[in-house]
């Protein structure tokens, strides 16, 4: 069932795709073969398997779980928030609240979890940034740097 | 435009008491090379990295951060868009970027969306053939293409429209040869280039010159041209240019950086006159040498108008060619 | 004779005492810079070498220090993967299809340790070979052109069949969604930009390392976040840290061949140590036959990819050393660090600078064994990683992933595309997709368009010079029998059991 679903909206992402792809032309090539050709021939190839996997989806033991979708939902979403805090907030505080969100996810306690939050955010920015000499970004923090 | 002019008014203002006025060395300077470490990029980043360092025009540490894609355009646009006032980051820029940007790879800005800031170095444009070529001279190799243009295979590490393309085609255009007529193969970089080379499957590979000089001195590789208007200093004196030969080609490949559109006049102010400094002094021209460059020093408001011209330069030819529809 | 000579000056430097504690420092931050997913061999370079400057180390010694940090990421990027089902590196990405099992079979300790000595076996023989052949091969090199390369990817692509196992068509739709993800970015041959919806974070294509972090680390995340729930419990390592006599020598030979395979494509400019390491995996996949638990934990299958990840990242070298070409990502950055030292990695290296050389090499020897003794001990220790409770392994597990992302991009552009990528890697997951084809299809996918439009720009069209060199040929060859293998197979037990019959 999943595989169908999938193999049919792959189906449809590859129709949309090609017809993206018609669409590279350079002003000029040297090869005969072109910007155009091989990313066609790949969905093409693409479009294929997939209505074969439409017909034929073989059998898949995945059940849907909802609870666990749904966790697995909060997790991305924890994710992205993350990232997307990853430079305004900087690494310290974004990686403490992140990691405190996902120690939570998986069965953390509260109180531990807000402890190795804020341990890992410190010290992972030390190791990184201090030691291995990765720049990341203070964020809010820099206003503490400047002055 | 009008920007731009406004802008270096301003700038030719303050920097007429900036030696005065100049606010203090950023926190936390940063470099930003927009590639992936050990390129070109990260090598003009650490050129500066070191020359400030040494010379104790930057007290705290510079970092080198890389930011890969499309020959600095990511990098241009997260300046713009993100970090438009930080006095702190400086980003290496090179002909390469100048050639994409005024081919309007960049994205929806313009050259005027940045504050130029400082070129300390150049490379030039290389013809090369391997060292038992039957090509001696540049014209051998333009009366061959004359005669048959397919007789010749040439490679380069970039795509149509980039900066080795760019040598190639306007040397195609000297021996009036239309430039779609070339056989032309884009490997991923220079190194891939001369490897092929070496192995016999192009013939001529255009390039920087400072990624075939190793090979010269090896005597694998013969140097047909360099892409300058006089010859070059020291052991590169031996290299004949192209207008002595008589086609009047230049290709420099200007190394440099810049500093996001909204970093105040102060801070710019500080910077240039950090790197006038710097360009000026006996220890840089070395460490320069040492990686392979030559010299160019422009500043400021020169800089500008250079960037700006060149843009401008780069557009026409794009368009001759056939790049732009 | 001469080589001898050099060869032994390089040891008299390399086993100084100042010399050999610097190079147990530099194995030692190279393994755990490699075993952190997205940092590898570049971080750990561009960390030591300031520090090189600052103490003032004269050249040999920092070169030293350059080759230990570089082997110890070799082997550091194992210990993630099986540890925790996360590529330490790009190269390590096979290693997860059998380390992983073996550690969620209470053989942690056994996978490590094997994988410790293949990882060894790999860089020593690939070693030796850069002394032998080191010139030889330069020439090997530079004889593969465009065609050649196009060739050699078809190879890959034969071994791959071996992949395929029962789920056809799955397997060919991975792979397929590996290369289309590889045409992203800007066509190196003609400049348009494909599949970049008006981007500039795109116009180089997605990084492989973002791939790879995305497919494997965050789906794997996804994946943990289940199996908490689920009440399966984490298995802790248990019985032998190390491996017996008996597991030694069933994994021997493929040790030995791997390396040499591995070490003959890292000598290939490009080809690079994730071929190498699938390659060998497939072709000791087809080798074992029926006989073999690939996938489910087998030895061989573990032992074949570090063997020869190992001997390529040594291979790779040779390029450098005697082309001044880079052979790879690190290698660049390794041309970088020497020409700080006014060291000019070229055709003349091994004449003007022979010390340099040999010392080089010595300390890869030094440095190999430096590791192994190690490794060994430590094998405990990280397999003690397994006891960390999940609600603080895997919070570190993003964090470290999302740092090494951003150390080579330093864009949130590039974080959300991993996200994107590990949440579209986990559906496909769950979907049975296996993603080792994927990456797989994303490796070879950019080197086979670029090199058969390349061959054919070359050639102006005609397909001949697809088959005109030898090479090609062999390759051409060497690909139909890797897939006529099965049936070969097939055919000797048919005969086996028609003797037995008669």
């Amino acid at each position: 069932m999943y595989v169908r679903l999938f193999s049919a909206v792959w189906l449809l992402l590859c129709a949309g795709l090609a017809i993206i792809a018609w669409g590279f032309q350079a002003p000029f090539a040297y090869d005969p073969v072109g910007p155009r050709a091989y990313p066609l021939l790949l969905l093409a190839l693409m479009s294929a398997g997939s209505l074969w996997l439409l017909f034929k989806p073989g059998v898949l033991q995945q059940q849907l779980h909802l609870p666990s979708a749904k966790r697995a939902v909060l997790c991305v979403l924890t994710l992205l928030a993350y990232v997307l805090t990853f430079e305004a907030l900087g690494f310290v505080l974004s990686t403490a609240l992140a990691t405190f969100a996902m120690g939570l996810l998986f069965t953390g306690r509260l109180l531990p979890c807000a402890i190795s939050g804020v341990l890992m955010g410190v010290l992972l920015y030390g190791l990184f940034d201090l030691v291995l000499d990765v720049p990341l970004p203070l964020g809010l923090f820099e206003a503490f740097v400047e002055s | 435009m009008k920007t731009a002019f406004t802008r270096i008014a301003l700038t030719t203002a303050c920097l007429a008491f900036a030696g005065q006025l100049l606010a203090g060395e950023p926190k936390r300077p940063e470099c930003i090379a927009p590639a992936k470490p050990g390129g070109g990029f990260d090598l003009t980043c650490k050129l500066a990295q070191n020359g400030l360092k040494d010379g104790g025009l930057l007290k705290a540490p510079m970092r080198v951060t890389y930011m890969p894609g499309g020959v600095g355009a990511v990098a241009y646009n997260a300046v713009v868009a993100q970090r438009a006032d930080d006095p702190g980051t400086i980003i290496a820029f090179s002909s390469g970027s100048l050639l994409n940007l005024a081919q309007g790879k960049f994205g929806r800005y313009d050259e005027s969306a940045v504050r130029w800031l400082a070129a300390v170095g150049t490379d030039y444009g290389a013809i090369t053939v391997r060292a038992d070529s039957p090509y001696q001279t540049l014209n051998d190799l333009v009366e061959a293409l004359k005669k048959d243009p397919s007789s010749i295979v040439f490679g380069a590490g970039a795509t149509i429209g980039g900066q080795d393309w760019m040598q190639t085609a306007l040397i195609a255009r000297a021996a009036g040869i239309d430039p779609k007529n070339l056989r032309y193969v884009a490997f991923e970089g220079g190194g891939e280039t001369l490897t092929a080379m070496l192995g016999g499957h192009v013939q001529v590979t255009s390039s920087g010159l400072g990624e075939v000089t190793p090979q010269l001195e090896a005597k694998k590789v013969r140097i047909l041209a360099v892409l300058a208007d006089d010859r070059l200093p020291g052991k590169l004196a031996d290299i004949p240019t192209a207008k002595e030969q008589g086609y009047p080609i230049s290709w420099p490949v200007i190394r440099g950086f810049y500093v996001g559109p909204e970093v105040s006049d102060e801070q710019y102010g500080w910077w240039k006159q950090q790197f006038d400094s710097l360009l000026a002094s006996e220890d840089f021209a070395k460490l320069r040498e040492q990686r392979d460059l030559l010299p160019l020093s422009m500043t400021g408001d020169e800089l500008n108008a250079f960037v700006l011209k060149q843009v401008e330069e780069y557009k026409t030819l794009a368009g001759e060619f056939g790049l732009v529809q | 004779m001469e080589t001898l000579h050099f060869l032994l000056q390089g040891f008299d430097v390399a086993t100084r005492p100042n010399n050999l504690l610097v190079a147990l420092f530099g194995a030692f931050v190279g393994t755990i810079v490699g075993l952190l997913p997205g940092l590898g061999p570049i971080n750990g370079v561009a960390l030591l070498l300031p520090l090189a400057f600052a103490f003032g180390l004269p050249p040999e010694t920092a070169l030293i220090l350059l080759a230990a940090v570089y082997l110890g990421c070799e082997y550091g990027g194992r210990i993630s993967a099986i540890l925790l089902n996360v590529p330490g590196d790009a190269a390590a990405v096979m290693t997860t299809l059998d380390g992983y099992p073996l550690a969620r079979q209470g053989k942690a300790g056994i996978a490590l340790s094997l994988s410790a000595v293949s990882s060894f076996t790999g860089s020593i023989i690939a070693t030796c070979g850069v002394v032998l052949f080191a010139p030889l091969l330069a020439k090997w090199a530079v004889a593969f052109g465009p065609a050649e390369y196009f060739v050699l990817m078809i190879f890959a692509i034969a071994c791959l069949g071996g992949m395929v196992g029962d789920k056809p068509v799955k397997t060919l739709m991975a792979a397929l969604i590996g290369l289309a993800l590889a045409t992203v970015g800007v066509d190196s041959t003609t400049g348009v930009y494909r599949f970049t919806f008006g981007s500039v974070s795109l116009s180089d294509g997605i990084q492989f390392i973002i791939v790879v972090i995305g497919f494997f680390s965050v789906s794997e995340i996804l994946v943990m976040l289940e199996n908490t729930h689920s009440g399966q419990k984490a298995v802790k390592a248990s019985g032998r840290l190390l491996f017996n006599f008996k597991e030694f020598c069933a994994t021997f030979w493929t040790m030995i061949r791997s390396s040499l395979a591995g070490f003959v494509i890292g000598t290939l400019p490009g080809a690079g140590a994730t071929i190498a390491s699938a390659m060998t995996y497939m072709t000791e996949k087809r080798l074992a036959g029926s006989g073999g638990k690939f996938g489910e934990g087998d030895l061989r299958g573990l032992a074949a990819p570090e063997a020869a990840n190992n001997a390529s990242a040594c291979g790779s070298l040779i390029p450098m050393l005697t082309l001044g070409v880079p052979g790879s990502g690190t290698t660049a950055v390794m041309i970088g660090a020497l020409s700080l030292y006014n060291i000019t990695p070229g055709p003349l290296l091994f004449e003007q600078q022979p010390d340099v050389v040999w010392g080089l090499i010595a300390s890869l020897f030094i440095g190999n064994v430096i590791l192994l003794v190690m490794n060994i001990p430590l094998v405990g220790l990280f397999s003690r990683m397994l006891s960390v409770p999940n609600w603080v392994l895997v919070p570190a597990i993003s964090v470290i992933s999302m740092v090494g992302v951003y150390a080579v991009h330093s864009t949130t552009f590039d974080l959300v595309l991993m996200i994107g990528l590990g949440v579209f890697g986990y559906i496909l997951r769950k979907l049975d997709f296996p993603l080792s084809a994927v990456i797989l299809g994303f490796v070879l996918g950019e080197l086979m368009e670029d090199n058969l439009r390349r061959a054919l720009s070359i050639s102006a069209g005609e397909l001949g010079i697809l088959w005109q060199s030898p090479i090609s040929l062999c390759l051409w060859a060497l690909a139909a029998l890797m897939l006529a293998l099965p049936g070969l197979r097939w055919w000797r037990a048919r005969n086996k059991a028609r003797l037995a019959h008669a």
